[in-house]
Protein backbone atom coordinates (compact mmCIF):
# COMPACT_ATOMS: atom_id res chain seq x y z
CA UNK A 1 0.00 0.00 0.00
CA UNK A 2 1.47 3.32 -0.98
CA UNK A 3 1.00 6.45 1.03
CA UNK A 4 -2.67 7.25 1.40
CA UNK A 5 -3.68 10.52 -0.11
CA UNK A 6 -6.45 12.82 0.87
CA UNK A 7 -10.02 12.68 -0.44
CA UNK A 8 -10.85 14.24 -3.75
CA UNK A 9 -7.84 12.60 -5.37
CA UNK A 10 -7.73 10.37 -8.42
CA UNK A 11 -7.11 6.64 -8.24
CA UNK A 12 -7.18 3.45 -10.22
CA UNK A 13 -7.81 1.09 -7.30
CA UNK A 14 -9.01 1.77 -3.78
CA UNK A 15 -10.11 -0.27 -0.78
CA UNK A 16 -13.13 0.84 1.19
CA UNK A 17 -14.69 -0.39 4.40
CA UNK A 18 -17.21 0.73 7.00
CA UNK A 19 -18.45 -0.17 10.46
CA UNK A 20 -15.34 -1.01 12.46
CA UNK A 21 -17.52 -1.29 15.57
CA UNK A 22 -14.42 -1.45 17.79
CA UNK A 23 -13.32 -4.69 16.12
CA UNK A 24 -9.58 -3.98 16.17
CA UNK A 25 -8.74 -7.56 15.20
CA UNK A 26 -10.75 -7.42 11.99
CA UNK A 27 -9.42 -3.93 11.21
CA UNK A 28 -5.83 -5.16 11.50
CA UNK A 29 -6.55 -8.21 9.33
CA UNK A 30 -8.34 -6.12 6.72
CA UNK A 31 -5.51 -3.57 6.51
CA UNK A 32 -3.02 -6.41 6.05
CA UNK A 33 -5.13 -7.92 3.30
CA UNK A 34 -5.52 -4.59 1.49
CA UNK A 35 -1.76 -4.06 1.51
CA UNK A 36 -1.42 -7.16 -0.67
CA UNK A 37 -3.91 -5.95 -3.26
CA UNK A 38 -2.10 -3.07 -4.88
CA UNK A 39 -4.56 -0.45 -3.71
CA UNK A 40 -3.60 3.19 -3.90
CA UNK A 41 -5.75 4.34 -1.02
CA UNK A 42 -7.87 2.99 1.82
CA UNK A 43 -11.08 4.72 2.90
CA UNK A 44 -13.16 4.14 6.00
CA UNK A 45 -16.80 5.18 5.71
CA UNK A 46 -17.39 5.64 9.42
CA UNK A 47 -18.80 4.09 12.61
CA UNK A 48 -15.52 3.30 14.31
CA UNK A 49 -17.07 2.44 17.69
CA UNK A 50 -20.04 0.51 19.05
CA UNK A 51 -20.72 -3.22 19.54
CA UNK A 52 -17.16 -4.38 20.32
CA UNK A 53 -14.65 -3.91 23.17
CA UNK A 54 -12.01 -1.25 23.86
CA UNK A 55 -13.08 1.42 21.38
CA UNK A 56 -9.88 3.43 21.85
CA UNK A 57 -7.80 0.61 20.38
CA UNK A 58 -9.72 0.66 17.09
CA UNK A 59 -9.56 4.45 16.80
CA UNK A 60 -5.81 4.37 17.47
CA UNK A 61 -5.16 1.71 14.83
CA UNK A 62 -7.37 3.48 12.30
CA UNK A 63 -5.57 6.80 12.83
CA UNK A 64 -2.19 5.10 12.65
CA UNK A 65 -3.15 3.38 9.37
CA UNK A 66 -3.72 6.66 7.59
CA UNK A 67 -7.02 5.45 6.13
CA UNK A 68 -9.02 8.45 4.95
CA UNK A 69 -12.09 8.38 7.17
CA UNK A 70 -15.49 9.99 6.99
CA UNK A 71 -17.88 10.40 9.87
CA UNK A 72 -20.61 7.90 10.67
CA UNK A 73 -23.60 8.53 12.90
CA UNK A 74 -21.88 6.70 15.74
CA UNK A 75 -18.76 8.83 15.40
CA UNK A 76 -20.80 12.03 15.47
CA UNK A 77 -22.74 10.81 18.52
CA UNK A 78 -19.65 9.76 20.47
CA UNK A 79 -17.80 12.96 19.54
CA UNK A 80 -20.64 15.16 20.71
CA UNK A 81 -21.72 13.07 23.69
CA UNK A 82 -25.21 12.75 22.18
CA UNK A 83 -27.92 11.04 24.27
CA UNK A 84 -28.00 8.05 21.89
CA UNK A 85 -26.18 6.57 18.91
CA UNK A 86 -28.55 8.08 16.36
CA UNK A 87 -29.29 4.71 14.76
CA UNK A 88 -32.98 5.56 14.88
CA UNK A 89 -34.31 2.26 16.19
CA UNK A 90 -37.94 2.17 17.23
CA UNK A 91 -38.06 -1.43 18.40
CA UNK A 92 -37.73 -1.55 22.22
CA UNK A 93 -35.44 -4.59 22.18
CA UNK A 94 -33.08 -3.04 19.64
CA UNK A 95 -33.06 0.18 21.62
CA UNK A 96 -32.16 -1.73 24.77
CA UNK A 97 -29.03 -3.18 23.16
CA UNK A 98 -28.19 0.05 21.36
CA UNK A 99 -28.21 1.90 24.70
CA UNK A 100 -25.87 -0.63 26.35
CA UNK A 101 -23.46 -0.49 23.44
CA UNK A 102 -23.48 3.29 23.22
CA UNK A 103 -22.99 3.87 26.96
CA UNK A 104 -20.04 1.46 26.96
CA UNK A 105 -18.41 3.05 23.90
CA UNK A 106 -18.96 6.64 24.99
CA UNK A 107 -17.45 6.08 28.44
CA UNK A 108 -14.37 4.37 27.02
CA UNK A 109 -13.45 6.70 24.16
CA UNK A 110 -10.77 9.22 25.09
CA UNK A 111 -11.30 12.94 24.78
CA UNK A 112 -8.56 13.12 22.17
CA UNK A 113 -10.18 10.39 20.05
CA UNK A 114 -13.58 12.00 20.42
CA UNK A 115 -12.12 15.24 19.13
CA UNK A 116 -10.69 13.39 16.12
CA UNK A 117 -14.02 11.67 15.41
CA UNK A 118 -15.80 15.01 15.66
CA UNK A 119 -13.56 16.59 13.02
CA UNK A 120 -14.15 13.91 10.36
CA UNK A 121 -15.90 15.07 7.18
CA UNK A 122 -19.43 13.78 6.47
CA UNK A 123 -18.62 12.81 2.89
CA UNK A 124 -15.85 12.85 0.31
CA UNK A 125 -15.52 12.75 -3.43
CA UNK A 126 -13.09 10.55 -5.27
CA UNK A 127 -12.07 10.13 -8.91
CA UNK A 128 -11.89 6.55 -10.17
CA UNK A 129 -10.62 6.92 -13.69
CA UNK A 130 -13.27 8.93 -15.49
CA UNK A 131 -15.90 8.24 -12.80
CA UNK A 132 -16.70 10.48 -9.86
CA UNK A 133 -17.58 8.64 -6.67
CA UNK A 134 -19.35 10.17 -3.69
CA UNK A 135 -18.42 8.46 -0.42
CA UNK A 136 -20.92 8.70 2.42
CA UNK A 137 -21.88 6.80 5.53
CA UNK A 138 -25.64 6.16 5.24
CA UNK A 139 -26.72 7.94 2.07
CA UNK A 140 -25.75 11.21 0.41
CA UNK A 141 -28.92 12.65 1.93
CA UNK A 142 -28.67 11.49 5.55
CA UNK A 143 -25.96 9.93 7.67
CA UNK A 144 -28.45 7.52 9.29
CA UNK A 145 -30.36 6.47 6.18
CA UNK A 146 -30.11 2.74 5.53
CA UNK A 147 -29.51 1.76 1.94
CA UNK A 148 -30.47 -1.93 1.79
CA UNK A 149 -30.31 -3.80 -1.47
CA UNK A 150 -33.99 -4.76 -1.36
CA UNK A 151 -35.38 -1.34 -0.41
CA UNK A 152 -33.29 0.96 -2.57
CA UNK A 153 -34.95 1.22 -5.97
CA UNK A 154 -33.12 2.23 -9.12
CA UNK A 155 -35.00 5.52 -9.46
CA UNK A 156 -34.03 6.58 -5.96
CA UNK A 157 -30.37 5.79 -6.63
CA UNK A 158 -30.49 7.74 -9.87
CA UNK A 159 -32.01 10.73 -8.04
CA UNK A 160 -29.34 10.60 -5.34
CA UNK A 161 -26.56 10.40 -7.92
CA UNK A 162 -28.09 13.32 -9.82
CA UNK A 163 -28.22 15.41 -6.64
CA UNK A 164 -24.62 14.47 -5.75
CA UNK A 165 -23.44 15.00 -9.34
CA UNK A 166 -21.65 11.66 -9.14
CA UNK A 167 -21.40 8.41 -11.10
CA UNK A 168 -20.79 6.08 -8.17
CA UNK A 169 -22.52 6.13 -4.78
CA UNK A 170 -20.47 4.40 -2.07
CA UNK A 171 -21.97 3.83 1.38
CA UNK A 172 -22.02 1.52 4.42
CA UNK A 173 -24.17 1.85 7.62
CA UNK A 174 -26.55 -1.07 7.04
CA UNK A 175 -23.96 -3.81 7.61
CA UNK A 176 -24.70 -5.75 4.41
CA UNK A 177 -22.70 -5.30 1.21
CA UNK A 178 -24.24 -5.04 -2.25
CA UNK A 179 -23.57 -3.60 -5.66
CA UNK A 180 -25.95 -2.50 -8.40
CA UNK A 181 -25.00 -1.30 -11.84
CA UNK A 182 -27.64 1.10 -13.13
CA UNK A 183 -28.24 0.74 -16.84
CA UNK A 184 -26.60 4.07 -17.61
CA UNK A 185 -23.05 3.24 -16.50
CA UNK A 186 -23.56 4.50 -12.96
CA UNK A 187 -23.16 2.36 -9.84
CA UNK A 188 -24.19 2.06 -6.22
CA UNK A 189 -22.01 0.10 -3.81
CA UNK A 190 -22.59 -0.65 -0.17
CA UNK A 191 -19.14 -1.70 1.02
CA UNK A 192 -20.38 -3.70 4.01
CA UNK A 193 -18.78 -3.55 7.45
CA UNK A 194 -15.72 -5.12 9.03
CA UNK A 195 -16.99 -4.94 12.61
CA UNK A 196 -19.46 -7.78 12.60
CA UNK A 197 -20.32 -10.63 10.25
CA UNK A 198 -22.94 -10.45 7.54
CA UNK A 199 -25.80 -12.42 9.12
CA UNK A 200 -24.94 -15.36 6.86
CA UNK A 201 -23.62 -17.92 9.31
CA UNK A 202 -19.98 -17.11 8.47
CA UNK A 203 -17.62 -15.46 10.93
CA UNK A 204 -15.80 -13.53 8.17
CA UNK A 205 -16.31 -9.82 7.62
CA UNK A 206 -16.16 -7.96 4.31
CA UNK A 207 -14.58 -4.95 2.65
CA UNK A 208 -14.59 -3.73 -0.93
CA UNK A 209 -12.03 -3.04 -3.63
CA UNK A 210 -13.07 -0.70 -6.44
CA UNK A 211 -10.99 -0.71 -9.62
CA UNK A 212 -11.36 1.63 -12.56
CA UNK A 213 -11.45 -0.40 -15.78
CA UNK A 214 -11.11 2.11 -18.58
CA UNK A 215 -14.53 3.70 -18.60
CA UNK A 216 -16.08 1.16 -16.27
CA UNK A 217 -15.84 -0.03 -12.68
CA UNK A 218 -14.94 -3.40 -11.19
CA UNK A 219 -16.42 -4.11 -7.76
CA UNK A 220 -14.83 -6.84 -5.67
CA UNK A 221 -16.10 -7.85 -2.24
CA UNK A 222 -13.32 -9.33 -0.14
CA UNK A 223 -13.94 -11.62 2.84
CA UNK A 224 -11.64 -11.21 5.84
CA UNK A 225 -11.05 -13.99 8.33
CA UNK A 226 -9.76 -12.74 11.67
CA UNK A 227 -9.31 -13.99 15.21
CA UNK A 228 -12.96 -13.75 16.13
CA UNK A 229 -12.57 -16.00 19.17
CA UNK A 230 -10.17 -13.56 20.79
CA UNK A 231 -12.63 -10.77 20.05
CA UNK A 232 -15.45 -12.82 21.59
CA UNK A 233 -13.41 -13.43 24.77
CA UNK A 234 -12.54 -9.76 25.08
CA UNK A 235 -16.21 -8.85 24.72
CA UNK A 236 -17.12 -11.31 27.46
CA UNK A 237 -14.38 -9.96 29.72
CA UNK A 238 -15.76 -6.45 29.20
CA UNK A 239 -19.26 -7.55 30.13
CA UNK A 240 -20.76 -6.80 26.73
CA UNK A 241 -24.09 -8.54 25.98
CA UNK A 242 -23.96 -12.28 25.29
CA UNK A 243 -26.14 -11.62 22.26
CA UNK A 244 -23.32 -9.59 20.65
CA UNK A 245 -20.78 -12.31 21.42
CA UNK A 246 -23.04 -14.93 19.88
CA UNK A 247 -23.09 -12.93 16.63
CA UNK A 248 -19.29 -12.83 16.53
CA UNK A 249 -19.06 -16.59 17.09
CA UNK A 250 -21.90 -17.74 14.84
CA UNK A 251 -22.13 -15.14 12.08
CA UNK A 252 -25.85 -14.64 12.73
CA UNK A 253 -27.26 -11.30 13.88
CA UNK A 254 -29.14 -11.50 17.17
CA UNK A 255 -29.86 -7.79 17.69
CA UNK A 256 -30.63 -4.70 15.59
CA UNK A 257 -32.83 -7.00 13.51
CA UNK A 258 -35.74 -4.57 13.38
CA UNK A 259 -34.18 -2.47 10.65
CA UNK A 260 -33.76 -5.38 8.24
CA UNK A 261 -36.26 -5.44 5.37
CA UNK A 262 -38.15 -8.67 4.66
CA UNK A 263 -35.73 -10.05 2.10
CA UNK A 264 -32.62 -9.48 4.19
CA UNK A 265 -34.37 -10.64 7.36
CA UNK A 266 -35.50 -13.85 5.72
CA UNK A 267 -31.90 -14.82 4.98
CA UNK A 268 -30.78 -14.73 8.62
CA UNK A 269 -31.41 -17.23 11.39
CA UNK A 270 -33.34 -14.86 13.69
CA UNK B 1 -51.92 29.91 13.61
CA UNK B 2 -51.58 26.64 11.70
CA UNK B 3 -48.10 25.47 10.72
CA UNK B 4 -47.32 24.20 7.23
CA UNK B 5 -44.87 21.51 6.16
CA UNK B 6 -43.30 21.66 2.70
CA UNK B 7 -42.58 18.46 0.76
CA UNK B 8 -38.85 17.77 1.22
CA UNK B 9 -38.82 14.97 -1.32
CA UNK B 10 -41.32 12.28 -2.24
CA UNK B 11 -40.12 9.11 -0.54
CA UNK B 12 -43.22 7.07 0.32
CA UNK B 13 -46.45 6.84 -1.69
CA UNK B 14 -49.48 5.37 0.04
CA UNK B 15 -52.22 3.93 -2.12
CA UNK B 16 -55.65 3.59 -0.56
CA UNK B 17 -56.40 0.79 -2.95
CA UNK B 18 -59.73 -0.32 -1.52
CA UNK B 19 -60.75 3.09 -0.22
CA UNK B 20 -62.55 2.48 3.05
CA UNK B 21 -63.94 -0.90 2.04
CA UNK B 22 -63.09 -3.47 4.71
CA UNK B 23 -64.39 -6.81 5.93
CA UNK B 24 -63.82 -5.69 9.53
CA UNK B 25 -65.19 -2.66 11.34
CA UNK B 26 -62.65 -1.89 14.06
CA UNK B 27 -63.75 0.51 16.76
CA UNK B 28 -60.55 2.58 16.48
CA UNK B 29 -60.29 2.72 12.67
CA UNK B 30 -58.59 5.90 11.51
CA UNK B 31 -60.81 6.21 8.47
CA UNK B 32 -63.97 4.49 9.68
CA UNK B 33 -63.64 1.67 7.16
CA UNK B 34 -66.20 -1.09 7.03
CA UNK B 35 -68.11 -3.53 4.86
CA UNK B 36 -71.16 -1.37 4.17
CA UNK B 37 -71.21 1.64 1.83
CA UNK B 38 -67.52 2.66 2.02
CA UNK B 39 -67.37 6.47 1.95
CA UNK B 40 -64.16 6.33 -0.07
CA UNK B 41 -64.28 4.15 -3.19
CA UNK B 42 -61.76 1.47 -4.22
CA UNK B 43 -59.31 2.50 -6.94
CA UNK B 44 -59.16 1.45 -10.57
CA UNK B 45 -56.22 -0.70 -11.66
CA UNK B 46 -55.01 1.79 -14.26
CA UNK B 47 -54.94 4.62 -11.71
CA UNK B 48 -52.99 2.56 -9.20
CA UNK B 49 -50.46 1.51 -11.82
CA UNK B 50 -50.02 5.09 -12.96
CA UNK B 51 -49.31 6.28 -9.41
CA UNK B 52 -46.78 3.49 -8.85
CA UNK B 53 -45.02 4.29 -12.12
CA UNK B 54 -44.95 8.01 -11.26
CA UNK B 55 -43.51 7.24 -7.82
CA UNK B 56 -40.74 5.10 -9.29
CA UNK B 57 -39.96 7.73 -11.90
CA UNK B 58 -39.49 10.57 -9.42
CA UNK B 59 -37.18 8.48 -7.25
CA UNK B 60 -39.47 7.50 -4.40
CA UNK B 61 -38.20 4.81 -2.06
CA UNK B 62 -41.32 2.72 -1.59
CA UNK B 63 -45.03 2.23 -2.00
CA UNK B 64 -47.64 1.14 0.53
CA UNK B 65 -51.02 -0.42 -0.18
CA UNK B 66 -53.68 0.28 2.40
CA UNK B 67 -57.44 0.70 2.71
CA UNK B 68 -59.79 -0.61 3.98
CA UNK B 69 -58.57 -4.13 3.49
CA UNK B 70 -56.33 -4.29 0.39
CA UNK B 71 -56.92 -7.98 -0.28
CA UNK B 72 -60.59 -7.26 -0.96
CA UNK B 73 -59.44 -5.65 -4.21
CA UNK B 74 -60.08 -8.25 -6.94
CA UNK B 75 -56.81 -7.41 -8.72
CA UNK B 76 -54.65 -7.02 -5.62
CA UNK B 77 -52.14 -9.73 -6.49
CA UNK B 78 -51.70 -8.35 -10.00
CA UNK B 79 -51.20 -4.86 -8.56
CA UNK B 80 -48.53 -6.21 -6.23
CA UNK B 81 -46.73 -7.92 -9.11
CA UNK B 82 -46.75 -4.63 -11.03
CA UNK B 83 -45.52 -2.60 -8.05
CA UNK B 84 -42.77 -5.06 -7.08
CA UNK B 85 -41.19 -4.74 -10.49
CA UNK B 86 -40.64 -1.07 -9.71
CA UNK B 87 -40.47 -0.37 -6.00
CA UNK B 88 -40.18 -1.95 -2.55
CA UNK B 89 -43.79 -2.62 -1.61
CA UNK B 90 -45.74 -2.98 1.63
CA UNK B 91 -49.31 -4.11 2.23
CA UNK B 92 -51.24 -3.22 5.39
CA UNK B 93 -53.78 -5.96 5.98
CA UNK B 94 -55.88 -7.52 8.71
CA UNK B 95 -54.70 -10.92 7.50
CA UNK B 96 -58.15 -12.46 7.30
CA UNK B 97 -58.00 -13.05 3.55
CA UNK B 98 -54.50 -14.56 3.49
CA UNK B 99 -55.52 -18.10 2.68
CA UNK B 100 -52.99 -20.86 1.95
CA UNK B 101 -53.32 -20.04 -1.74
CA UNK B 102 -52.83 -16.29 -1.24
CA UNK B 103 -49.84 -16.95 1.04
CA UNK B 104 -48.31 -19.16 -1.67
CA UNK B 105 -48.79 -16.44 -4.24
CA UNK B 106 -47.34 -13.73 -1.99
CA UNK B 107 -44.27 -15.87 -1.31
CA UNK B 108 -43.83 -16.36 -5.07
CA UNK B 109 -44.12 -12.63 -5.72
CA UNK B 110 -41.63 -11.87 -2.93
CA UNK B 111 -39.12 -14.40 -4.23
CA UNK B 112 -39.39 -13.17 -7.81
CA UNK B 113 -38.83 -9.47 -7.03
CA UNK B 114 -35.46 -7.91 -6.29
CA UNK B 115 -37.31 -5.57 -3.93
CA UNK B 116 -38.77 -6.48 -0.55
CA UNK B 117 -42.45 -7.28 -0.16
CA UNK B 118 -43.56 -6.42 3.35
CA UNK B 119 -46.85 -7.72 4.71
CA UNK B 120 -48.02 -5.88 7.81
CA UNK B 121 -50.73 -7.73 9.69
CA UNK B 122 -52.75 -5.75 12.22
CA UNK B 123 -53.38 -7.12 15.69
CA UNK B 124 -53.83 -4.72 18.56
CA UNK B 125 -53.91 -6.64 21.80
CA UNK B 126 -52.11 -9.81 22.91
CA UNK B 127 -55.29 -10.82 24.69
CA UNK B 128 -57.71 -12.52 22.28
CA UNK B 129 -60.89 -11.15 23.83
CA UNK B 130 -59.56 -7.63 24.22
CA UNK B 131 -58.35 -7.66 20.62
CA UNK B 132 -61.60 -9.01 19.23
CA UNK B 133 -63.67 -6.46 21.16
CA UNK B 134 -61.91 -3.84 19.05
CA UNK B 135 -61.35 -5.69 15.79
CA UNK B 136 -64.24 -8.12 15.70
CA UNK B 137 -64.75 -11.75 16.60
CA UNK B 138 -62.18 -14.11 15.11
CA UNK B 139 -59.80 -11.31 14.06
CA UNK B 140 -57.15 -12.34 16.58
CA UNK B 141 -56.83 -15.95 15.47
CA UNK B 142 -57.04 -15.16 11.78
CA UNK B 143 -54.29 -12.54 12.03
CA UNK B 144 -51.97 -14.94 13.81
CA UNK B 145 -52.72 -17.72 11.32
CA UNK B 146 -51.81 -15.33 8.50
CA UNK B 147 -48.50 -14.37 10.14
CA UNK B 148 -47.63 -18.03 10.72
CA UNK B 149 -48.57 -18.97 7.15
CA UNK B 150 -46.33 -16.28 5.70
CA UNK B 151 -43.51 -17.09 8.09
CA UNK B 152 -43.62 -20.75 7.08
CA UNK B 153 -43.10 -19.63 3.49
CA UNK B 154 -40.04 -17.52 4.31
CA UNK B 155 -41.93 -14.24 4.30
CA UNK B 156 -41.46 -12.62 7.71
CA UNK B 157 -44.58 -10.52 8.23
CA UNK B 158 -44.68 -7.51 10.55
CA UNK B 159 -47.27 -7.58 13.31
CA UNK B 160 -48.58 -4.02 13.54
CA UNK B 161 -50.31 -3.00 16.74
CA UNK B 162 -52.02 0.22 17.65
CA UNK B 163 -51.28 0.85 21.30
CA UNK B 164 -54.78 1.21 22.68
CA UNK B 165 -53.54 1.55 26.22
CA UNK B 166 -55.70 -1.40 27.26
CA UNK B 167 -52.83 -3.82 27.67
CA UNK B 168 -51.62 -2.98 31.16
CA UNK B 169 -47.86 -3.20 30.56
CA UNK B 170 -45.22 -4.58 28.25
CA UNK B 171 -47.35 -4.64 25.11
CA UNK B 172 -44.25 -5.24 23.04
CA UNK B 173 -42.97 -8.16 25.12
CA UNK B 174 -46.40 -9.78 25.23
CA UNK B 175 -46.72 -9.55 21.46
CA UNK B 176 -43.28 -11.14 21.10
CA UNK B 177 -44.42 -13.94 23.39
CA UNK B 178 -47.51 -14.43 21.28
CA UNK B 179 -45.41 -14.87 18.14
CA UNK B 180 -43.00 -17.21 19.91
CA UNK B 181 -45.96 -19.43 20.89
CA UNK B 182 -46.77 -19.71 17.19
CA UNK B 183 -43.18 -20.72 16.32
CA UNK B 184 -42.48 -17.42 14.58
CA UNK B 185 -38.67 -17.40 14.88
CA UNK B 186 -38.29 -13.98 13.25
CA UNK B 187 -40.69 -11.80 15.22
CA UNK B 188 -41.25 -8.37 13.73
CA UNK B 189 -43.42 -5.87 15.55
CA UNK B 190 -44.40 -2.31 14.80
CA UNK B 191 -46.22 -0.26 17.41
CA UNK B 192 -48.30 2.75 16.47
CA UNK B 193 -49.95 5.30 18.72
CA UNK B 194 -53.71 5.76 18.63
CA UNK B 195 -54.67 8.64 16.36
CA UNK B 196 -57.76 10.72 17.24
CA UNK B 197 -59.39 10.50 13.83
CA UNK B 198 -62.13 8.46 12.20
CA UNK B 199 -64.00 6.45 14.84
CA UNK B 200 -61.83 7.85 17.64
CA UNK B 201 -61.90 11.55 16.72
CA UNK B 202 -62.11 13.47 19.96
CA UNK B 203 -62.78 17.03 18.82
CA UNK B 204 -59.33 18.19 19.97
CA UNK B 205 -57.36 21.05 18.48
CA UNK B 206 -54.48 20.91 16.00
CA UNK B 207 -51.02 21.96 17.16
CA UNK B 208 -50.52 25.72 17.02
CA UNK B 209 -47.51 27.05 15.11
CA UNK B 210 -46.18 28.67 18.27
CA UNK B 211 -46.04 25.25 19.96
CA UNK B 212 -43.90 23.95 17.13
CA UNK B 213 -40.96 26.30 17.42
CA UNK B 214 -37.81 24.21 17.51
CA UNK B 215 -39.61 21.07 16.25
CA UNK B 216 -38.02 19.51 13.16
CA UNK B 217 -41.06 19.51 10.87
CA UNK B 218 -38.90 17.95 8.14
CA UNK B 219 -38.98 14.75 10.19
CA UNK B 220 -42.78 14.44 9.94
CA UNK B 221 -44.02 11.90 7.45
CA UNK B 222 -45.98 14.57 5.55
CA UNK B 223 -42.57 16.04 4.62
CA UNK B 224 -41.77 13.02 2.45
CA UNK B 225 -44.97 11.03 1.92
CA UNK B 226 -48.24 11.42 0.07
CA UNK B 227 -51.39 9.31 -0.08
CA UNK B 228 -53.45 8.76 -3.21
CA UNK B 229 -57.08 7.72 -3.17
CA UNK B 230 -59.87 7.38 -5.70
CA UNK B 231 -60.77 11.01 -5.07
CA UNK B 232 -57.40 12.74 -4.90
CA UNK B 233 -54.08 13.27 -3.21
CA UNK B 234 -53.74 13.68 0.53
CA UNK B 235 -51.09 14.65 3.02
CA UNK B 236 -50.71 11.30 4.78
CA UNK B 237 -52.42 7.93 5.29
CA UNK B 238 -53.96 9.02 8.59
CA UNK B 239 -55.86 11.94 7.05
CA UNK B 240 -56.62 10.45 3.63
CA UNK B 241 -60.11 11.38 2.51
CA UNK B 242 -60.52 14.34 4.87
CA UNK B 243 -61.25 17.62 3.07
CA UNK B 244 -58.72 19.67 5.06
CA UNK B 245 -55.91 17.26 4.11
CA UNK B 246 -56.67 17.20 0.42
CA UNK B 247 -54.00 18.68 -1.86
CA UNK B 248 -54.27 20.15 -5.32
CA UNK B 249 -50.92 18.66 -6.26
CA UNK B 250 -48.50 16.26 -4.55
CA UNK B 251 -45.92 19.02 -4.18
CA UNK B 252 -48.22 21.30 -2.16
CA UNK B 253 -47.23 22.12 1.41
CA UNK B 254 -49.33 20.42 4.08
CA UNK B 255 -51.22 22.29 6.81
CA UNK B 256 -50.99 20.68 10.24
CA UNK B 257 -54.68 21.41 10.64
CA UNK B 258 -56.03 18.24 12.24
CA UNK B 259 -55.97 17.19 15.88
CA UNK B 260 -54.24 13.95 14.78
CA UNK B 261 -51.26 16.03 13.58
CA UNK B 262 -50.53 16.58 17.25
CA UNK B 263 -49.78 12.86 17.68
CA UNK B 264 -47.15 12.87 14.92
CA UNK B 265 -45.53 16.00 16.32
CA UNK B 266 -45.50 14.74 19.90
CA UNK B 267 -44.54 11.11 19.32
CA UNK B 268 -42.46 11.36 16.14
CA UNK B 269 -44.56 8.46 14.86
CA UNK B 270 -44.42 7.35 11.26
CA UNK B 271 -46.77 4.92 9.59
CA UNK B 272 -43.84 3.66 7.51
CA UNK B 273 -42.05 0.41 8.31
CA UNK B 274 -39.39 0.55 11.02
Amino acid sequence: MTAITNGGSEHRRVALFGGVYSNTHALAAMLDDARGRDVEAVHCLGDVGGFGPHPDRAVALLRQSGAVTIQGNYDAAVAGGAPDCGCGYTDPRDNHFARLSYAYTLSRTSTEHRRWLGALPPSLRLRLGPLTAVLCHGSPRAVSEFLWESTTPDGMLAAMLDEARADVLVCTHSGLKWHRALGDGRHAVNVGVIGRPENDGRTDVWYTVLTSTGDGLDVEFVPVAYDHETLAREMEAEGLPGEFVETVRTGWWTTCLEVLPAKERARGRW
Amino acid sequence: MIATVPLRQLSAVWIQVTGTWCNLQCTHCINASGPVDPWLAPMAVADVERHVEDAARVGAREVYFTGGEPFLHPQMLELLAHALERLPTTVLTNGTLITERVADRLAELAARSRYSLEIRVSLDDPDREANDRVRGRGAFDRALVAIARLHQRGLPAILTATDLGTSARDLYERLRGLLAERDVAKPRIKLLPLFPVGRTASGGTPPDATELEGVDLGGLQCADSRTVTADGIYACPILAGLPQARLTAAGDAVSLSHEACRVCVETGASCRNG
